[in-house]
């Protein structure tokens, strides 16, 4: 892995939350993160409606430069109504943020199916271009308490 | 329990056997099939993510249209007939009307059956998400008589074979056939009785949809039971439409004894008939009770059923921590099949925040499909699914930022 890494750069460090049942990931990760871009790594969940927006803040706190979440296409969850849950998330998160006077564009909600591995692939690619445009600086903050402080404020 | 997280099984190639590669390839066809959709409407408006929706709306006009022409139908041998004519020639707009439930009929068994299709191929019925289908299987049965009973009670020639046909299948049923028949027939033969009972086995079957309905949306949080409003308007525009240029026609009236000339066949309900050209009544019977039962099997034959089989990871139920719940209920809200349900909570939460709950989440085994929806949703980290901890994706997303 050394060698991929040091090749394809470090930044923007990026951190994935891709359902199982949306992309298919088989042909495009290795080892945990995208073949075509290593600094993207990739945590694969049951569905997108599982991820705790305290997660994303986390590793964005933790030093992630962006962080994203794939659940299948809008209307054709498999589990109904996760994507769309989750896009409220994402959207509440975001507006907590700049609160916070982080950038949301740091955070992003995507959505694929199974057969739309280039179009995911594009989506991260323009991401990434996003992040670089960045000042980079504003990433590198101290983690934040963990999830407890954030548990106390509530989804809003 | 080991957390493979990271690159781990694709889920849906590893399915072996004929049935499973073949469930997979379908599975691939349909989500091709909605690239290609995209390619036209957002994926919000793909129509084939509304089926349910649109055989619930086609279900609406259908009673709707049906009610206006039960105040003008009229249940007897004689007047059956008679009735429907003036219906469609002598009732303002009645042609209209009488065009709109056929053709509602229609659509709605087309919306049925790739609503049937699409959650089949997408394998929307695996785990504990048997019981739509289960109550889908009887929803199909439901409308499909409903539908053979409609064609019955115009009168004409066609109901006349119609119910010949009928009789000879239910004949053909071993032991109670003939009693079955009598009873549907309300004596020896034909006559007026015939079709006061036609009428109740088209009304009544009908009104028990919406009793099965209940049953399909009972484990399912916020069903989408409508259409997007711009379909809505499409499908009522559309079938208002055909039903002005393609006037619904009924045949020549029943004649006892005259021999049937040639007449269309609705092939949306009346396939099993029409396939009696071929086939004979016992044999058609035996298919269509073979059809039935198989399709209530399908949520619970072969391996797929089986999370390991598939190949996906093994979740296990969501569980409550209770000393964590604070009793705020987002978790129920946001649970897209029902299963958390809120009680009183017997005792106080150990956490500062559910010192002075007044509810506590429970979640209904038999109906959590391990989706981790729940756990998205709770703030207060009082929910877990025991194969994915919450410490596990802190460690991993802890890993990924340092790695
Ligand atoms: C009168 C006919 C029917 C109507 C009006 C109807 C309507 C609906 C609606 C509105 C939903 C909710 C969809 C959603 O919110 O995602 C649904 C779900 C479902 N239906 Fe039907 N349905 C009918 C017949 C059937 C039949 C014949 C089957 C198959 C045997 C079936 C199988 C299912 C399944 C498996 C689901 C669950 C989908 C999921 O969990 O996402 N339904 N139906
Ligand atoms: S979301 Fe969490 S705290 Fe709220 S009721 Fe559900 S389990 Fe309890
Ligand atoms: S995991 Fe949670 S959201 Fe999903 S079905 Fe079970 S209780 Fe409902």
């Amino acid at each position: 892995m050394p060698e991929r890494t040091a090749a394809a750069g470090e930044w923007p460090k990026i951190v994935g939350f891709v359902c199982d049942w949306s992309v298919d990931l088989a042909p495009l990760v290795e080892a945990g993160r995208l073949r075509e871009l290593p600094n993207v790594r990739i945590i694969r969940i049951p569905c997108s409606g599982f991820v705790r927006p305290a997660w994303l803040e986390d590793a964005l706190g933790r030093g992630a430069d962006g962080v994203f979440v794939t659940g299948c296409p809008y209307g054709d969850c498999l589990n109904r109504e996760g994507n769309y849950l989750m896009r409220d998330r994402v959207d509440q998160l975001q507006r907590r943020l700049v609160r916070r006077r982080i950038d949301p564009a740091r955070l992003a909600m995507l959505a694929h199916g199974l057969h739309d591995g280039q179009a995911f692939l594009a989506e991260i690619r323009a991401f990434v271009e996003r992040l670089r445009a960045l000042p980079k600086a504003a990433a590198a903050r101290p983690p934040q308490a963990p999830a407890a402080a954030s548990a106390t404020e509530g989804e809003g | 329990m080991t957390i493979a997280l990271q690159p781990g099984p694709a889920p849906r190639t590893a399915v072996r056997g004929r049935y499973g590669r073949l469930m997979t390839w379908l599975l691939r066809a349909t989500l091709r099939l909605d690239t290609a959709i995209h390619r036209i409407w957002p994926t919000d408006y793909n129509p084939l993510y509304y089926t349910g929706g649109l055989a619930n709306l086609f279900l609406l006009i259908l009673v709707l249209s049906g009610l206006f022409l039960f105040f003008y139908y009229e249940a007897s041998l004689g007047g059956a007939f008679d009735s429907v004519r003036y219906i469609t020639e002598g009732v303002p707009y009645g042609g209209i009307i009488r065009g709109v439930h056929r053709y509602a009929a229609d659509a709605f068994i087309v919306a049925v059956l790739l609503h049937l299709f699409r959650n089949w191929f997408t394998d929307r019925y695996l785990f504990s998400r048997d019981n739509p289908w289960i109550s889908g299987m009887f929803l199909l049965v439901f409308g499909g008589f409903v539908g053979v009973t409609g064609y019955q009670l115009i009168w004409d020639e066609r109901a006349q074979v119609l119910t010949g046909l009928f009789l000879g299948l239910l004949r053909s049923i071993p032991g109670v056939g003939d009693p079955l028949a009598r009873i549907f027939l309300g004596g020896a033969g034909v006559s007026d009785g015939t079709l006061v009972r036609i009428l109740f086995l088209h009304i009544a079957p009908a009104s028990t949809l919406y009793v099965l309905l209940w049953w399909h949306y009972l484990r399912l949080r916020h069903p989408k039971i409508w259409p997007p409003a711009t379909w809505v308007l499409f499908s009522v525009g559309l079938i208002f439409l055909l039903a002005g240029i393609i006037p619904a026609r009924g045949g020549e009236p029943a004649a006892p004894g005259a021999r049937p000339t040639g007449f269309p066949l609705d092939l949306f309900f009346l396939l099993p008939f029409w396939l009696l050209n071929w086939i004979p009544p016992g044999g058609m019977v035996a298919a269509l009770a073979l059809l039935v039962v198989l399709g209530l099997a399908i949520p619970y034959v072969g391996r797929r059923e089986h999370p390991e089989a598939m190949n996906v990871r093994h979740a296990g139920v969501a569980q409550v921590i209770d000393g964590n719940c604070t009793g705020c209920e987002l978790c129920y809200y946001d649970c897209p099949y029902n299963a958390i349900i809120m009680v009183s909570s017997p005792a106080p939460g150990l956490s500062r925040a559910a010192a002075n709950r007044t509810l506590l989440a429970v979640v209904l085994e038999s109906r959590c499909v391990e989706c981790g929806i729940c756990v998205g949703a709770c703030p207060f980290e009082a929910l877990e699914l025991p194969g994915f901890l919450e410490r596990d994706v802190k460690r991993l997303v802890a890993e990924a930022v340092r790695a």
